[in-house]
């Protein structure tokens, strides 16, 4: 250290320090910078447009929101959407992404910036992306004393695909910020675990309350802080610090959380929150008994805690077991059992089902979006268990936990990603510290205290990890650290490069909008959805009901803002199981559902033309389940396969498929885009009857280019009091047919 | 003239009263017998006597194949639930005022019926409705129940119940399973004694630091590489190629094979051991030559391992462009 050069000043004493905050500073704002830019693909190469199907709804109430005012947004009656039933939105949603985007809204209006409600919209995801890079390092550097596992943890998370899947720019959804506040509201845990502090705690609480406002996985938040504190219970490790964060943070979060209206009581009653609530009960045991053990001699106290301790641990699982058989606690709400035991949800709730990001996560999937991180991961939980110390084990229990429910369900591969960034900070972080250290070890020296970044731990043999019980001597030659240097840096490289080929091949499609590649190379934008939903908007009346699948509900109360009967919200599984069974159905059978619904149009999904594989012929089946679901006896799933199991729809087509109503809406009219016999279906790859299907009950009204969206209008009654089919039959000149042995029948009387 | 007609009107009326008296005694011969072990075993005559008209009772007969050697991996699960379903029925019936019976015709005492009705499969539930009486379908066809998954009891019990007269019907009662009571309290009681006598030399180990890492990095290990996906979607281990060798990795993004998930938690373990080996045991080393070999081969385990990974995941990736050199 005696070599001065002319950067010295800067390097050390006072001056160094601020010369490293700065630094500091400006790394995190080009992480933050580099997460927001990571997320713009979709806006750049599409245009400032929401994408998918829930963030169509978010988008619509958001709008309402800032049209309308707080307090009509929180008792917001929908009456557009689940015709003719309603829907209570208020009460029904998760408020905090739309709060957040009308504060932001009206703040900017505030500051003479007015910016159109979409654009906030757009932009919010990527925004607070810059947040949690900035969380993520507050959370890292509170696991380590090296100031650069923060940093590498920050920029792991501002662009690992992991995250970015569920952030780029028009993904206006739930987990925009809930992500931000899980990892904001763990910091603020540890923190608070930390230094034993009611502020900290509070704080916890409050974004706790924040983050149950804002996403329904908050559940993950309430029994992970419980499950930290029953480890260190059981760790031995209860002290007056863990005491006040927790009950602060419960008493508080708890009041916070039932104050949003979807929520209310649940804290108190659904066995999710049980966890919690047992802690919180379990702390105060524990804090009692070791009230008295201050007080009492050993032998009376031994006596005493097994007595009282037996007689109360009994107590409250007798009134467990029974509060759960009277009903007053719930059981296991469905979406969260699922986690425990996915063949339960997929028996009995094939709308759970039915949802694709309910399915298990292949290998691949986890490193697509995490790449290196995925094996530096581990790595970095077992440094976790060098130190342990409380905040420690929070690291691992979440990695556990995180890992296992990220398996079972590709959805929360979102909550896995923070950990994993995390610990993967945190292993990366103690190489480059090691093999940066410029100096040379002396040779022969017994422990190298010199060695500044990395703190030799200090535990007996017995409590410590097996590979660190020697002490630290530090790398010798050049040669090696220029090796892993130069291979850390490879491998870093490489991640971004990952990163970013990945966020722009994947993640950043609208899936309103497609895109699809000219055989020159070019690009052709196919805008079928919006052509549809434009049609609508404008050639039918404002309260003309559209009845589709329920993927598309959103999107029709959003774009083409029409009523419709069933959405991505899926509160009622009766009334998605009606629809269901009007598509199922054969057309006489469909007519009466349609009418009783007053269902004015039909909109049908159609990849056939173009090869679009997720169209509703392909989602078919799940229709038919959950209607054979509600109605056994009228739709049979077995129906809809050929004798030999295959689901086609081919001149083979099962009788129930081919006089389905679906498929009817689907290949109405397609064989008059080929030459005769030689229609062809792109995504099931088979060719089609030469006889196209007839329909009497719908009229076409609409088609767009490719075919994608096909639009149907419902006919009135007959107005000479014919059914359908044969008035359809009369205008194509056919005699009607006589209905055989009618005429000599013996003749009745009418009754009325 | 007149004496023939008598004759033959006292013979038909005759013939009537018997036909109705035996048609009331089968029921209570098989009601009886359903009395004392429901639901009742029926063989080929039986079968014949109880399916023929006029019936005043419904009938429920599965038709199944439950010994080891047809391999129904389906009739043998079914049954316990069918004789559930049997005895709660009996149970709730007590009279008969259901008219009901329930009954199970096996494979190797039924061969014919088999035959007779060409059934491919078994197990199939039967259920022949009344022809004569109130709730009289004429035509007195079975209705068949097709088992395209397992069902239990309740699931057939609703099923009946939607072809039976609408009324209250029986409900399942499942019997208490003392077996299964007794040995979760003796394996608690055991496992309580265990942990009381061994808890002086256990205790080191569940607070062994390595132990709790290990089991850590396993469990997460285990779930990175997507073991829940093959417990769930029940994939096998591996799948042979067409060429008759062996496809270690299943071809698709959406896709694995068992043993492909434990070579990437392999690979994976691997990675990291190297990770962790760098970072904390090198730094360890006093002699400096003996440091800069183990660097040296640490960081080629590492650098070949995560290029090996990234071929891998191009098979499954097609593609995906990047790559290191040696793979």
């Amino acid at each position: 250290m005696a070599a001065s050069t002319p950067l010295d000043p800067f390097l050390r004493g006072s001056t160094s320090k601020n010369t490293r905050g700065l630094l500091r500073i400006i790394i995190l704002c080009t992480i933050a910078a580099a997460a927001v830019s990571a997320r713009l693909f979709s806006v750049i190469r599409f245009e400032s447009i929401i994408h998918e199907f829930d963030p169509w709804f978010n988008f619509r109430a958001t709008k309402y929101l800032v049209k309308n005012g707080f307090y009509s947004f929180w008792d917001w009656f929908d009456d557009r959407t689940w015709h003719p039933l309603g829907r209570v939105t208020g009460g029904t949603l998760y408020p905090g992404l739309m709060v957040t985007s009308g504060v932001i809204y009206h703040i900017l209006r505030l500051l003479s910036l007015p910016v159109d409600i979409r654009n906030i919209c757009v932009l919010l995801a990527p925004g607070f992306s810059g947040f949690t890079a900035l969380a993520m390092y507050l959370l890292t550097s509170e696991m380590s004393s090296s100031p650069s596992a923060g940093l590498l943890a920050a920029a792991f998370m501002g662009i690992s695909p992991g995250y970015i899947s569920r952030s780029v720019a028009g993904s206006y959804d739930n987990e925009a910020i809930a992500i931000f506040l899980l990892v904001f509201t763990f910091f603020l845990w540890i923190k608070a675990v930390k230094n034993g502090s009611i502020m900290w705690g509070a704080l916890a609480a409050l974004f706790y309350g924040y983050m149950v406002s804002a996403w329904g996985g908050y559940v993950f938040i309430t029994n992970l802080i419980p499950l930290h504190a029953f480890t260190l219970i059981l760790m031995g490790r209860y002290s007056s610090r863990l005491y006040i964060s927790y009950t602060t943070w419960y008493a508080l979060g708890t009041l916070a959380s039932m104050q949003v209206p979807f929520v209310g009581f649940l804290p108190v009653r659904s066995s999710d929150h049980m966890a919690a609530l047992g802690v919180f009960g379990l702390l105060q045991l524990v804090a009692f008994f070791n009230f008295l053990r201050d007080q009492l001699p050993g032998k009376q106290f031994q006596t005493l805690l097994v007595a009282l301790g037996g007689t109360i641990v009994v107590i409250m699982f007798l009134g467990l077991v029974a509060l759960t058989a009277s009903g007053v606690i719930a059981p296991w709400s469905g979406r969260f059992y699922s986690l425990w035991d996915t063949g339960y949800a997929k028996i009995h709730i094939p709308i759970i089902a039915s949802v694709s990001e309910h399915q298990p996560t292949a290998w691949p999937a986890f490193f697509f979006d995490l790449n290196m991180l995925i094996w530096l991961f581990p790595a970095g939980v077992y440094l976790c268990f060098r130190n342990l110390k409380d905040e420690h084990v929070f690291v691992v229990l979440y990695a556990v936990l995180a890992s296992y429910f990220a398996g079972v369900m590709v959805r929360l591969m979102l909550t896995l990603t923070p950990v994993v960034c995390c610990a993967a900070g945190l292993a990366l972080s103690y190489i480059l510290d090691t093999y940066l250290y410029a100096q040379k070890p002396v040779e022969e020296s017994a422990s190298s205290d010199s060695n500044g970044s990395i703190k030799a731990s200090k535990f007996s043999a017995n409590s410590a990890l097996r590979s660190t019980r020697n002490s630290i001597v530090g790398i010798y030659s050049v040669v090696s650290k220029s090796v892993i240097t130069s291979m850390v840096t490879g491998f870093l490289l490489l991640y971004v490069a990952h990163c970013t080929w990945v966020t722009s091949n994947a993640y950043s499609s609208p899936s309103v909008v497609l895109a699809s590649r000219l055989p020159d190379g070019s690009q052709h934008i196919i805008d079928d959805y919006r052509e549809a939903y434009y049609w609508l908007r404008q050639n039918t009346p404002s309260d003309a009901r559209v009845m589709s699948w329920w993927d598309y509900g959103y999107q029709i109360g959003g774009m083409a803002d029409r009523p419709t009967l069933v959405d991505n919200n899926t509160w009622n599984n009766t009334h998605i199981a009606t629809v269901g069974k009007a598509m199922s159905s054969r057309e006489e059978v469909s007519y009466p559902i349609l009418r009783e619904h007053d269902v004015d149009y039909v909109l049908v999904v159609f990849g056939g033309l173009l090869g679009y594989s997720g169209d509703d012929i392909n989602k078919f089946l799940w229709m038919v389940r959950i209607a054979e679901g509600i109605w056994p006896d009228e739709v049979r799933e077995r129906d809809f396969f050929t004798a030999r199991g295959e689901y086609r729809v081919d001149d083979q087509a099962t009788p129930a498929m081919k006089n389905s109503l679906m498929y009817k809406m689907s290949y109405y009219n397609y064989n008059s885009l080929f030459p005769a016999g030689q229609a062809q279906d792109r995504v099931r790859g088979s060719s089609l009857p030469a006889q196209g299907p007839e329909l009497s009950i719908l009229e076409e009204a609409f088609t767009s280019e490719n075919w994608i969206i096909r639009i149907y209008k419902v006919k009135d009654l007959d107005n000479v009091g014919r059914d359908h089919q044969s008035a359809v039959s009369f205008d194509k000149g056919h005699k009607k047919k006589r209905k055989p042995g009618a005429k000599k029948g013996v003749r009745v009387l009418r009754e009325e | 003239m007149r004496f023939l007609k008598l004759l033959a009107l006292t013979a038909l009326s005759w013939t009537a009263v018997a036909a109705k008296k035996a048609t009331t005694n089968r029921f209570d011969t098989y009601f009886s017998k359903q009395a004392s072990s429901a639901p009742f075993e029926l063989d080929e005559k039986g079968y014949n006597e109880l399916t023929a008209t006029p019936r005043d009772y419904s009938l429920a007969v599965l038709l199944t194949a439950r010994d080891a050697r047809y391999a129904c991996g389906l009739c043998r699960e079914f049954d316990p639930e069918w004789s559930i379903l049997g005895r709660s029925w009996q149970k709730g019936d007590r009279n008969g005022a259901h008219r009901m019976l329930l009954s199970t015709v096996d494979f190797d005492n039924g061969r014919n019926i088999f035959m007779k009705l060409q059934l491919q499969t078994a197990p199939v539930l039967l259920f022949f409705p009344p022809t004569v009486g109130p709730h009289a379908k004429p035509d007195g066809q079975p209705l068949r129940l097709e088992f395209l998954g397992p069902q239990t009891a309740d699931s057939v019990r609703s099923w009946l119940l939607r072809h039976l007269p609408p009324g209250e019907y029986p409900p399942i009662s499942r019997p208490i399973n003392y077996a299964r009571i007794g040995a979760s309290i003796t394996i608690l009681l055991g496992a309580f004694t265990f942990i009381t006598v061994a808890y002086p030399y256990v205790l080191p180990v569940v607070q062994n630091r390595t132990l709790w890492a290990g089991i850590s990095l396993i469990l997460i290990l285990l779930f990175t590489s997507g073991h829940m996906f093959n417990h769930i979607r029940k994939v096998p281990y591996v799948a042979g190629n067409g060429r008759g060798g062996i496809a270690y990795f299943a071809p698709g993004f959406q896709n694995q094979y068992g043993m492909e998930t434990q070579i990437v938690a392999a690979m994976y373990a691997l990675l990291s051991f190297a990770t962790i080996s760098l970072a904390l045991k090198v730094p360890r080393i006093k002699d400096p030559r003996t440091q800069q070999i183990a660097v040296i081969i640490w960081a080629s385990v590492l650098f070949g391992m995560y290029s090996f990974l990234l071929s891998v995941f191009r098979v499954k990736n097609g593609g995906y462009p990047f790559w290191l050199p040696p793979f």
